[in-house]
């Protein structure tokens, strides 16, 4: 079970609303399995951004530094799914990285609709769901 | 001596611990004498043929060593080498 707290919820969603209709990416920090702080990150897919996300792979260095320096640990990725459900798909099975929860929120319109939080495996084969527990105001 | 940063989730196949200390002329003898010391890590990070995992990526210090010279890439004392994945996707 993966447990995000409202400050880092907000900035997960405020970020995947403000680059719709295009996908956003991010980095989930927090302690164990609860996520206590979102850094929103540059989607750096070069083409069609409305399906696709990429995270520069210096981003995810630079926020292991701060969770490192301020006792966190870098718990997930999330991204969205512009007018699309919240499940994780082919394309982000075959991009994925064993080692963290992947949490999919589904924007549509431009407005959060879902969420749900993915485990891939490491031969990217499968992603079993896990449950997700956010903030509901 | 240089240091490895482990990333959290590898840390159970680490004995714990957030950094191991290793040394080595070489990037690649590093992360040997890492899969050495925990060989747990060793599926985690390497292939069936021994490579690199595809998501996986290796900096020393702000540099990935991709764009160096690979696990060939010269590191020394005090450098510190960081495992970072690949990731992206998309509906």
């Amino acid at each position: 079970m993966l447990t995000i707290e409202k400050a880092a919820w907000d900035v997960m969603v405020a970020h995947a609303e403000a680059t719709y209709p295009n996908e956003c990416c991010g980095v989930m920090l927090g302690k164990g399995k609860t996520v206590t702080r979102a850094k929103a990150v540059e989607n750096t897919y070069q083409g069609a951004q409305e399906d696709r996300y990429e995270i520069r792979p210096e981003d995810l260095l630079a926020a292991d530094r701060e969770a490192r320096k301020d006792g966190l640990d870098i718990v997930g990725i999330f991204h969205s799914h512009p007018d699309c459900a919240a499940y994780f798909s082919k394309t982000d099975l075959e991009n994925s990285c064993p080692w963290y929860s992947f949490v999919v929120l589904s924007i549509l319109k431009g407005k959060f609709d879902n969420a749900g939080s993915f485990l891939p495996n490491a031969e990217q084969t499968e992603a079993p769901e896990e449950e997700l527990i956010w903030p509901k105001s | 001596m240089a240091k490895i940063l482990i990333p959290t989730p590898l840390r159970q196949f680490a004995g714990g611990n957030d950094t191991v200390d290793v040394t080595g002329a070489t990037v690649g003898e590093a992360l040997t004498a890492l899969t050495t010391a925990h060989p747990d890590l060793r599926k985690n990070l390497y292939n069936d043929a021994g490579a690199l995992r595809s998501f996986v990526n290796v900096y020393l210090n702000d540099e990935d060593i991709r764009y160096l010279s690979k696990e060939a890439t010269p590191m020394g004392d005090g450098d510190t080498i960081s495992i970072v994945p690949s990731i992206a996707g998309g509906r």
